[in-house]
């Protein structure tokens, strides 16, 4: 009895973490530490200071970026490590573009907030405080190697963002939003609960942990060599599957899309077609080339498919649409469709600059939508829920500047060269085109053509359609952030495809 | 007690899980249907213990803790959601939340 406890003592002084795990997640930490330092200003400052915690949550955002750039630190090891006794893998090629992607969204979504939240009656500490929250889970999320710290996280995330999705607690659109978001969203933790749980069992046996990725590889490999690869895991695993195409809004777990972004404030919509979607992407990717690796000649048709529905499922549903912010909601479909043929490309060739390739189009597809929603926020309505596409009439003459960011945002997200955008869709097509994937390199093809139609459709309101002589044009008062904002946004859509070539 | 197997225990699992489902397609009362998403989690949690058990291994078990702690705090928010909304409307009745259209 004694000899036995010691020898559990001693099993979890192997597990128990250790500095070099600490330190692997350091950039997290700095996010979640940052989340209650938010909470701690709100609670000490005066009202006279409060502009202080968007600012300081600014810089630190920045200074954690920077951080979490640098090579060859504890939290971007040379080779793949395993943290946390296997419950974090880090893996060179694609800790930097994961960190990345997410710590830029929440930096620009507080640039959003900072303004969008300055006529509305809702505090911007908490919305801050939650949305460091979001942004930590999902870095973490990115680099799960365990089923418990996948959950875990991407359930934080998801609970973080229906608060942020309902924040607007007097607005009925918001609160709806809200509703159907959670509705949703619990649906699909709850089928992608019974996944993992299926995987877990139908794998698992003595002395196997089947909720580690590594070992779920080992076994599904040899159950699949001796020929009885389980009626019981396929069913997980589609349902695991399922909920990360949920998070990414791929087709068919997209329908939720359009009423959510619709009604979410403004901000919140820019992060949920971003970080959210990323989210899904790297989630999807990092699930179909580890523990599911062994069954990828089954997945890349699956995905494929997937992937060649969601690009014309979205593009078609949003030529039929007239509000400015559900059109991007659906066009957003279309991009997810973008992300899944990269995915089952990379499934296909087990290309390693797969990773590299999707956080280039997530970064890009940040810029584009950051630039179109800070353009959105600015135009006064009476209803952030209610932008039909008129309201854009004349916006050329009310402000140059704010028709300049929509003109670069929506280059940039309908691919046209020499935008960022182009240059990410390229390299996707190129890929596409090496592996010989003709159909779904056509459908990709295609849906460019089509989204130039209605991404033109919003641009042509806002620049050629005149206004009426006699009605009176009011310009628009653009604050300095904001145009500084879009001044380096826009010249981000142009240089930054020059740092696409240059690697 | 001596003979119940891992069937059993999965059948009963998935019943729940089954029953959870239908009543978030079918019920049109927003708690109730958040009940039954909660009902679903509840029988993804039956089955891993039973896995867990059957198995032989203790990851399932601990496993749980964490379920049960995410689906709390999902529970706060959503029903603060959800209370939030029938103040504002006096309903929560899924086919009037008609304000999000084209």
């Amino acid at each position: 009895m004694i000899s036995s406890l010691a020898n559990i003592d001693g099993a979890f002084k192997a597990l128990a973490p250790r500095n070099a795990d600490w330190a692997s997640i350091l950039p997290e930490i700095c996010v979640a530490g940052l989340a209650l330092f938010c909470l701690v200003q709100a609670m000490t400052l005066p009202k006279s200071l409060r502009w202080l915690i968007p600012t300081t949550a600014r810089i630190c955002l920045a200074l954690v970026m920077i951080m979490a750039l640098q090579g060859g630190t504890a939290w971007n090891p040379a080779e793949p490590t395993v943290f946390f006794a296997g419950l974090t893998k880090l893996s060179a090629d694609s800790a930097q573009g994961i960190r990345l992607t997410f710590l830029l969204s929440a930096l620009l979504t507080s640039f959003l907030a900072a303004r969008f939240f300055k006529e509305r009656p809702a505090p911007i500490a908490d919305y801050h405080h939650v949305l460091m929250v979001v942004t930590a889970a999902f870095m973490l999320l990115a680099q799960s190697n365990h089923f418990v710290t996948l959950f875990v996280s991407l359930e934080t995330a998801a609970v973080g963002l229906y608060v942020l999705v309902g924040y607007l607690r007097r607005s009925q659109a918001s609160l709806e939003a809200g509703v159907k978001y959670l509705v949703a969203g619990g649906l699909s933790s709850a089928l992608l609960l019974m996944g993992i749980v299926l995987v877990y069992g139908s794998l698992g046996g003595p002395g196997v942990d089947s909720l580690n990725f590594d070992q779920i590889n080992t076994a599904l490999a040899a159950a699949l060599a001796a020929g009885k690869g389980s009626a019981l895991t396929m069913v997980g695993l589609a349902l695991i599957l399922g909920g990360a195409a949920f998070k990414l809004g791929a087709f068919p777990f997209h329908a939720w899309i359009p009423d959510v972004y619709q009604g979410a404030p403004t901000p919140t919509t820019a992060l949920l077609s971003t970080a959210s979607k990323a989210a899904g992407a790297f989630t999807l990717l990092l699930l179909v080339t580890g523990p599911f690796a062994p069954l990828a000649p089954k997945l890349a048709p699956l995905l494929a498919i997937a992937a060649i529905l969601t690009l014309l499922v979205g593009n078609l549903a949003a030529l039929a649409t007239t509000d400015v912010k559900r059109v991007l909601a659906l066009s957003g479909v279309s991009h997810a469709g973008f992300l899944l043929a990269a995915i089952a490309a990379v499934v296909i060739a087990g290309a390693s600059d797969g990773p590299q390739l999707i956080s280039i189009y997530l970064i890009a597809y940040a810029i584009g939508t950051f630039l179109v929603s800070q353009a959105l926020i600015e135009l006064p309505v009476a209803d952030d829920h209610h932008r039909p596409l008129l309201g854009l009439r004349g916006l050329l003459r009310r402000s140059p500047i704010l028709a300049s960011a929509l003109g670069f945002g929506i280059g940039s997200l309908a691919g046209i060269p020499p935008s960022i955008g182009f240059f990410a869709k390229l390299l996707i097509l190129i890929f596409l085109a090496k592996l010989h994937l003709w159909w779904v390199f056509g459908a990709a093809l295609l849906s460019v053509a089509i989204s130039i139609h209605y991404y033109f459709a919003i641009l042509r309101e806002a620049v050629v359609r005149p206004t009426d002589d006699q009605e009176e044009v009011v310009p628009l008062e653009v604050s300095f952030t904001s145009r500084f904002l879009i001044g380096a946004l826009s010249a981000a859509t142009i240089l930054g495809s020059l740092l696409v070539f240059r690697n | 007690m001596e003979n119940t197997t891992l069937a059993h225990h999965l059948l009963l699992a998935g019943l729940l899980f089954a029953l959870g489902l239908t009543g978030v397609l079918v019920r049109r009362n927003l708690l109730v249907v958040y009940m039954c998403l909660e009902l679903m989690l509840t029988a993804a949690t039956l089955a891993l213990v039973a896995f867990s058990r059957f198995n032989r291994t203790m990851d399932g078990a601990i496993f749980v803790f964490f379920i049960i702690t995410v689906a709390a705090a999902e529970v706060a928010v959503g029903l603060a959601l959800i209370v939030a909304l029938y103040r504002r409307r006096g309903s929560v009745k899924s086919d009037e939340l008609v304000t999000l259209r084209d």
